[in-house]
């Protein structure tokens, strides 16, 4: 139980952090906001474009064919204060995506954090998502044991 | 057990996202800088935002008349640093409602069903910025896009990086408007009082102060002052006392506070505001359900930011220079 309390207050800090953020040009209404999922796959392109950044990369499907996927990241301005810009990305770049994925199951979401091969981390969510320290912690226990979304990890509070 | 446990995480998270509103509620957008924010209302009431600035203008004799050398500088790039708006129209904190007898019936009603979206469902479902409407005001005052202010003494220039909007403030003059109708920025006059900018807007469409807060008229109308404070520590922040009008929405005039801070962040990493635009860069849109929805690379009203031009059969018509990629147009899964 004071773990869950614990968890909780680290939730509300997350929040107020991400407060200056929330007011992008559209509702979040979109995403899956409590569903955490991570895939890996290959830069097909970073646009650095405003009102909102988005990436797509190429996922290889079990079957050996490739799908893209679509993910949703903050404006630019607001990226740019966090280190990120427009070359942050290459083309045929491996990353691993954290995102929070469309309610209606097509293949896309919203950007949480992206892990490059050098195991540093980029956080370009916006309000559709989360990638604070304590989301980013908690997944790479998660990818240790294993688990590719939330749903199949214990509950955690605000996750 | 699965199921129990995704039942617990959803509430939590339902929890956290419910904060999200109360936080605003108490916060604004980008508070927490410096003290914290006092609106400072007329010492009158006023029948008309005309009366109200007469007043003021009246109250600084006229008005300062500035040179190039004496007018107030805020250089740089700014962003916002808190408001007060939520404070007019919602009662209770974290399970605030909405105040009544602020807004007239008919403007509360509807803004009663677009909190209850934002309480109850974490998001109001759409908002009229995704087709690529301008911010208008007064949401102007609160988009997190980065602000500029330049100020000259027969006009000042306030400008929001959000779609390239720029409001123009006619120093000494008279309202004007020969376009015979109403515009997002609508026309904007004032003067100066010392290092204090006062201006008076009018003649706007209607719009709102943001996705989850009351709408406005094309009655709305506002008097702001403009001032750069200095607190301890170093801490310079630009507030603007605002009075906004308008006999649609609002039984009586309200009176909010904003801010600005400069944007070290941006400034040191060496950002420059470009122009962009909507049109052809978003592809969120309303969906037979009223919510949010995207359209994606190879579905149908999908539109290419980074495509080529109508003359894709020319060299050099890609609007991606750089890395020149191309999108597969395979999303399902």
């Amino acid at each position: 139980m004071k773990n869950v309390f614990v968890r909780t207050l680290i939730t509300l800090a997350t929040t107020l952090m991400l407060v200056s953020s929330v007011e992008a040009h559209h509702s979040f209404s979109m995403f899956e906001r409590v569903v955490q999922k991570v895939v890996t796959g290959t830069v097909a392109r970073w646009a650095f474009n405003n009102p909102h950044s988005w990436l797509y990369i190429n996922v290889k499907n079990p079957d050996g064919t490739e799908t893209l996927w679509s993910f949703e990241g903050a404006a630019p301005p607001q990226l740019v204060g966090r280190g990120v810009t427009g070359n942050t990305f290459k083309p045929g770049e491996t990353l691993t995506v954290m995102y929070c994925p469309l309610i209606d199951g097509r293949a896309g979401g919203a950007l949480g954090w992206i892990k490059k091969t050098d195991n540093t981390y980029v956080t370009p969510s916006d309000g559709g998502c989360r990638s604070d320290p304590d989301t980013i912690k908690r997944w790479e226990g998660w990818i240790e044991q294993g688990f590719r979304s939330n749903e199949e990890a214990p509950p955690v509070a605000g996750v | 057990m699965q199921t129990t446990n995704l039942i617990i995480k959803k509430a939590l998270c339902v929890v956290a996202l419910a904060t999200i509103p109360a936080l605003l509620h108490a916060q604004g957008f980008g508070a927490g800088y410096g003290p914290p924010l006092q609106v400072i209302p007329p010492s009158q009431e006023f029948a008309s935002s005309d009366a109200h600035y007469a007043w003021l203008l009246e109250q600084a004799n006229g008005g300062t008349q500035h040179t190039v050398e004496s007018i107030p500088r805020w250089y740089g790039l700014w962003t916002t640093a808190g408001n007060t708006h939520m404070d007019i129209f919602i009662d209770g904190g974290m399970t605030g409602t909405v105040r009544e007898g602020v807004l007239t019936p008919a403007y509360e009603a509807a803004y009663k069903e677009r909190w209850r979206q934002q309480q109850e469902e974490g998001q109001v479902r759409y908002d009229r910025l995704t087709h690529c409407e301008p911010t208008g005001l007064p949401r102007w005052l609160l988009e997190p896009y980065s602000h500029e202010f330049v100020n000259m003494p027969q006009e000042s220039y306030l400008i929001n990086d959000f779609a390239n909007s720029i409001r123009r403030v006619y120093i000494g003059q008279q309202h004007q408007n020969l376009y015979g109708t109403h515009s997002w920025y609508g026309d904007t006059i004032g003067f100066w009082d010392g290092n204090k900018l006062i201006t008076h807007t009018k003649y706007l469409l209607p719009a709102d102060f943001t996705r989850w807060s009351p709408m406005t008229s094309n009655q709305f109308e506002q008097v702001e002052t403009w001032e750069l404070k200095q607190y301890g520590n170093g801490i310079e922040r630009l507030e603007v006392q605002a009075t906004f009008y308008d006999p649609n929405a609002f039984i009586k005039p309200v009176n909010a506070v904003y801010a600005f801070r400069h944007a070290v962040e941006l400034e040191t990493a060496g950002h420059r505001p470009q122009h962009w635009e909507c049109e052809l860069s978003s592809n969120s849109y309303m969906d037979e359900n009223g919510k949010t929805n995207f359209h994606l690379p190879g579905e149908e009203g999908y539109k290419d930011a980074r495509g080529s031009t109508l003359f894709p059969e020319l060299p050099g018509q890609s609007r991606d220079p750089i890395y020149n990629t191309t999108l597969s147009t395979d999303t399902s899964k």
